[in-house]
């Protein structure tokens, strides 16, 4: 029984073997993210994490009380922005901490690297929460196996590769943690991991405006649970423990503020917090009552309260006073929404419904053992399983209309994975039965054949190596397709007790009761027959889990290490070529001109310009007015002169552009004017009309069969001023495909810096004519 | 000390003056390039020239044709002010053009330019640059009734007497005001102007019986162009950045020989003018300018909503070789967020140095809004330098701990809230110290 390695005992060594195990998880973790950095350098992504970066920096240099009341007067000239009000400061606070513990301890770091390398460490620590969460609705093999998805899976990756210091980074995390400690309490009906999950959430609020996912699933599982009849004390204690910790404590963040007591998104968790008061009501008057009655009358109260519930929020939301949905989450039900409605939010590209294939591509194979996990869920159906099939068909339905909503599917898809993979490990790799199921097999109706039927049987769908086995097992699963079926309940239950310990190898499990051998087949034969299915389809998976580890460096690698401000391509002998020309134009603005310096651009590189050039902006990526956002949009859909006076009007010195014509930039200005057109065309429909943009063949022209109104945009100018003279006569759009317009005439603007792949463009807004003539006029003398 | 000091400078002064050798009286410098188209016609202004010099001037005369006259020489102005009393001429210095003039006007040279009825092209297009249009060349302007008759009256009229219209008071000086105060002398060209341009004051027009035509038409063949008020005699424009310049369709304006006819006021004209274009009066500037708060009399880093300020701002004005206070009742302030949240007018107040300076002030209270503001006087007045003082200041949303601790609104909640927590600990008392009948226990175990 006790088999001591090195003074250990067996279960000793199991969880040595699972901190190891979990260890190794965290560094392939930590290390698969840092791609980026050894590509290109340590640097912060994108355009987010700019701002974070700029926060935590502000946090840094002038301490909490500061940054709490911090209102920056360089973002939405001339609005300001109050930032301590209107962010969350989860991710700032939690790399200060960690920056001021460092230096605390002699350790000189740059809040740069902290900032970078936040999101890889975090990663290791959703490892670990996954590890739990999946031991806590299964065991310890499928929480390494969800543990090791979720350290690898693009889906997640793409939001916490080093540098992209997003709120995602850890919010992910803390998402994984809360739901764990969450189900731990109902399971356990312990306050205490209430108040846990409570502080968990609170956490979760202060770094991500997903906490409203969070705040609408456990009540939504907490109220299938009440539908279902299974209302406990257990989970009474639960969740009015987090419920009113958890709002309390949420409504310290100033950017949430009193949200919870009047919007619609926390209005879910508010009524099934007096649902379940009844409910605990209800099941104390039980005592008093007879209990059949009792049933119909708890039964049809529930219902009745539901209904009364819902018509009295929706009246309530129509007459006001409860805040009706933002556009955000309209657009999660209805994804016409925004294109129509609320054009800033369709513009976004993560915003976009997602494409089949990114699911895909994202989760690799995990995404076809989802719907496995969730088969076994429902095969157990305890509290923690309702709570698991919830979540995943919530996350799968808002991943598929919100790309960047994958993120949330990631860590149940890595769960359910997880739990379905060590079901078919549990089946296959217990070589300890081997004689009992080979003869059980030979029989063709035990439950063990059922149960590996069952799963063999999502297997074959994928793989067709296993077709071998159909001639075994098919006489069994034809013969008794009904009971079959019925008996994958009991099979899951049959191989429940092997599980703990088939992997922990310590060789401790209950065997099956041994049947007498067939006289037919002689022992090796017997054992081959056993054996080689089992083998065949250990080699299947085998190979999928390499390949699907494969994928996803690959992937990481590829698509998701680029930090989008340093790009990198290929030159034509194969080289490797680092276009910096972001930097290089921010860096620009930084040493040459005036330190009040007013810049315009698209709301796009607002937090970059903050960032790195030190600027203040006119609009960037919070996009909280709209209003100032469609001004943007109108200067530079209008004609120069209209777009002179605007830009005068708002102080701005400074116009910057994204031009990637020269080197095939796809995701440039001129691609995203129309955008810029719609938008302004939303708050100004009589100056700008999207109509005029498209030439006579109703085509997104650019050269000289462009429509007037585009020829004539501030836009289409400040792009093509004096590109044709770089390119040449027959020069040539890269991106547009289209010949070059010929003459672009340019007098209010004058060009201030380009740079070296004609990437960006400044141009300065020139002052006032001296002599009160137009600039126009005074350009023709 | 202080005693012998000021007589020592009185005495230099005063010495200065006979000598005519006086420091400049000039806000922008002492150096005055004067074209003639040769340097012996120079003669013909010597009255002119001559106040000039005794104004503190350092007049350099040179001929339109001298090929090394330059207004800037890489990018830095070589004279402070020019005087073009050669409109005939097509090429001026070292072929200068519209250009280079605009350039020197823009690097806050003043001009004065003449002009006359066989004008240049270079001459027209430059004026055209500051909205004066000239009329066609050969033309001139003539009045039948004003004019001067003393020289063997004939039928040319062309030397016409004319006043300056009201709109040209800080310009000219306060004898022009008055209604029967001695003419103009005028022989040229008239040039149409817009009297809506803010930048343009016309100080010499034509009175009703004036016009201009081809030199011997006839007025009856409907030659006429240009007639009346409408006739610009001579403007002057002052540039966004302060530089002034003068255009006289009349170079003869400036001549001896109408500056010393007896009956007119030629003399008073040119000085008042070559005063204003030079810079010599109606200069205005701000010396100062300071915001605080009321309470604390500091200027914050920023303000917060609400704030009780305090705006002032020093305005001098520039005449008589000195700075003087500058008083007026219309001073504004503007607090400007895209539009104005507050337009004031300031007061006058006492000055820290009333000699020169006049002091306006304002007690403001800040907009309930936050946002960067921009304060600003913008101070533009006919015939004065334009004086526009910008801060941007930014106006923060108020502390977490500045709001207002306890609201009698919320007086019903805090009791609400305190009751429940009362009650909470009596339930709790009420609970803990009553024991339970031991029967009811055990039947409430068997029904879990």
């Amino acid at each position: 029984m006790v088999n001591k390695v090195l003074g250990l005992t067996a279960a000793d060594q199991a969880s040595l073997l699972r901190i190891a195990i979990l260890g190794l998880i965290s560094l392939v973790a930590i290390g698969s993210r840092l791609y980026s950095v050894i590509r290109f350098e340590s640097v912060i992504h994108e355009f987010d994490p700019w701002f974070n970066y700029r926060t935590t920096r502000y946090l840094v240099d002038h301490g909490f009380d500061k940054f709490w009341n911090w209102f920056d007067e360089t973002a939405w000239y001339p609005l300001g922005r109050v930032v301590g009000g209107t962010l969350y400061p989860g991710i700032m606070v939690t790399s200060a901490t960690i920056y001021n513990a460092l230096h605390l301890i002699n350790i000189p770091v740059d809040i740069r690297n902290v900032c970078v390398f936040l999101a890889p460490a975090f990663s290791a620590l959703t490892a670990i929460a996954t590890y739990h969460l999946g031991k806590e609705v299964k065991n310890a093999t499928a929480g390494l196996l969800a543990a090791a998805f979720i350290g690898v899976a693009p889906g997640y990756i793409s939001r916490s590769v080093a540098g992209s210091y997003d709120n995602e980074g850890i919010a992910i995390f803390l998402l994984v943690f809360t739901f764990f400690l969450w189900l731990r309490s109902v399971r356990l009906g312990s306050a205490l991991y209430g108040a846990l999950t409570a502080i968990s959430y609170f956490y979760m609020v202060s770094a991500w405006g997903g906490y409203v996912f969070i705040i609408n699933l456990i009540p939504l599982h907490v109220f299938a649970l009440l539908v279902m009849g299974r209302f406990s004390n257990r989970l009474y204690v639960a969740y009015s423990t987090f419920y009113v910790i958890g709002t309390l404590a949420s409504m310290q963040i100033p950017f949430v503020g009193f949200q919870p007591t009047f919007t619609s998104e926390h209005m879910a968790a508010l009524g099934t917090f007096g649902l379940i008061q009844l409910v605990a009501f209800a099941s104390f008057a039980r005592t008093l009552v007879p209990e059949n009655h009792f049933r119909t009358l708890l039964r049809g109260a529930v219902v009745s309260l539901f209904v009364v519930g819902l018509s009295g929020l929706v009246l309530l939301t129509m007459s006001g006073v409860i805040a009706p949905w933002t556009g955000r989450f309209y657009s999660l039900w209805d994804t016409g929404y925004a294109k129509i409605h609320i054009p800033i939010i369709a513009s976004v590209s993560e915003h976009q419904p997602t494409a089949w294939p990114n699911f895909f591509f994202d989760l690799n194979m995990l995404i076809w053992l989802l719907p496995a996990g969730i088969y076994f869920s429902f095969s157990e159906l305890s509290d923690n399983h309702v709570f698991l099939i919830l979540y995943s068909i919530f996350a799968a339905y808002f991943a598929s209309v919100m790309v960047r909503l994958i993120l949330t599917l990631t860590p149940i898809v890595c769960v359910l994975a997880g739990v379905a993979m060590a079901h078919v490990f549990e089946t296959y790799l217990n070589l300890r039965d081997v004689p009992a199921a080979a003869q059980l097999k030979a029989k063709a109706t035990p439950d063990v054949v059922a149960a590996t039927d069952a799963v063999k049987s999502l297997v074959d769908a994928v793989s067709d190596d296993t077709a071998i086995e159909d001639t075994d097992s098919a006489s069994g699963h034809k013969k008794d397709g009904k009971r079959g079926k019925g008996a994958k309940k009991n099979a899951a239950k049959a191989v429940e007790p092997t599980t703990d310990t088939s992997v922990d190898g310590a060789g401790t499990s209950s065997t099956q009761p041994s049947v007498p051998t067939s006289k037919e087949l002689s022992p090796a034969l017997k054992r081959f027959y056993a054996l080689f299915p089992k083998f065949v389809v250990m080699t299947c998976f085998m190979f999928l889990l390499c390949m699907f580890q494969w994928h996803c460096s690959w992937i990481t690698s590829t698509a998701y290490s680029s930090p989008s401000v340093v790009l990198s391509s290929r030159g034509p002998d194969g080289s490797h070529l680092i276009i910096d020309d972001f930097r290089e134009a921010y860096y620009w603005l930084r040493k040459n001109t005036k330190p009040e310096a007013k810049v315009l651009s698209w709301w796009d590189y607002g937090y970059q310009l903050a960032g790195m050039a030190d600027r203040t902006t006119l609009v960037d990526n919070n996009t909280w007015n709209n209003t100032h956002i469609a001004t943007v949009g109108k200067i530079m859909a209008s004609d120069e002169d209209t777009a002179y006076e605007l830009a005068r009007h708002h102080d701005v010195d400074y116009v910057l552009i994204v031009f990637g014509a020269m080197l095939g930039y796809s995701g440039d200005d001129i691609n995203k004017f129309l955008w810029m057109v719609r938008i302004a065309q939303g708050v100004y429909p009589d100056d700008v009309k999207e109509e005029e943009f498209y030439n006579s063949q109703g085509q997104y022209a650019i050269s000289d069969d462009a429509s007037p109104a585009m020829k004539n945009s501030l836009m289409h100018k400040l792009s093509y001023y004096r590109f044709a003279d770089v390119m040449g006569g027959q020069g040539f759009d890269r991106v547009r495909k289209q010949k070059l317009p010929t003459s672009v005439t340019l007098d209010n603007f004058e060009e201030a810096y380009t740079t070296e792949n004609w990437m960006v463009r400044i141009y300065k807004v020139k002052d006032l004519d001296n002599l009160g003539r137009s600039h126009h006029a005074a350009s023709k003398f | 000390m202080r005693f012998l000091t000021t007589v020592a400078v009185a005495s230099l002064a005063f010495g200065g003056a006979w000598l005519g050798v006086v420091e400049a009286k000039s806000v922008s410098g002492d150096r005055v390039l004067v074209l003639v188209p040769k340097v012996e016609a120079a003669k013909l202004y010597s009255q002119f020239l001559d106040s000039l010099t005794g104004r503190g001037f350092d007049i350099s005369v040179r001929a339109a044709t001298n090929t090394s006259v330059a207004l800037q020489v890489d990018g830095v102005r070589t004279y402070d002010h020019a005087v073009v009393l050669s409109p005939e001429s097509k090429k001026l210095g070292a072929n200068l053009s519209v250009r280079d003039f605009v350039s020197f006007v823009d690097d806050g040279g003043n001009l004065v330019l003449t002009a006359s009825s066989e004008l240049s092209e270079l001459g027209r297009k430059l004026a055209a640059r500051f909205g004066v249009e000239y009329e066609r060349r050969g033309t001139a302007v003539i009045d039948h009734v004003a004019h001067l008759r003393a020289i063997n009256d004939t039928s040319d009229h062309t030397l016409v007497a004319a006043g300056p219209p009201k709109t040209a008071a800080p310009v000219l000086s306060k004898q022009f005001a008055h209604p029967q105060s001695n003419p103009v002398y005028f022989k040229g060209i008239a040039h149409k102007y817009e009297p809506s341009n803010p930048m343009l004051i016309s100080v010499l027009t034509g009175s009703r019986t004036t016009y201009s035509a081809p030199i011997g038409s006839d007025a009856n063949e409907g030659a006429i162009s240009l007639s009346g008020k409408a006739l610009g005699l001579v403007s002057v424009f002052q540039t966004r950045n302060n530089a002034r310049v003068a255009f006289s369709g009349s170079a003869a304006l400036f001549s001896d020989a109408l500056l010393s006819q007896e009956g007119g006021a030629n003399k008073q004209f040119t000085t008042d003018i070559s005063q204003w274009v030079l810079q010599e009066k109606a200069v205005l500037r701000e010396t100062a300018h300071r915001h605080y708060l009321a309470s604390t009399g500091e200027r914050p880093e920023h303000y917060r909503i609400s704030n009780e300020i305090v705006y002032e701002i020093d305005l001098s004005v520039y005449h008589d070789d000195a700075w003087h206070p500058y008083n007026s009742k219309d001073v504004q302030f503007e607090a400007i967020m895209l539009d104005p949240y507050i337009r004031a007018t300031l007061n006058s107040t006492e000055s820290t140095d009333p000699k020169t300076t006049a002091t306006y002030h304002g007690d403001i209270k800040l907009p309930d809004r936050y946002g960067t503001f921009t304060f600003r006087v913008n101070y533009k007045r006919t015939g004065y330098s334009n004086v526009d003082v910008k801060d941007t200041v930014g106006i923060w949303p108020l502390r977490h701990d500045e709001y207002p601790r306890f609201l009698s609104a919320a007086y019903p909640y805090y009791i609400s809230s305190l009751v429940m927590a009362v009650g909470f600990l009596a339930l709790c008392a009420a609970w803990m110290w009553s024991a339970e009948p031991k029967t009811k226990r055990t039947t409430k175990q068997k029904s879990n």
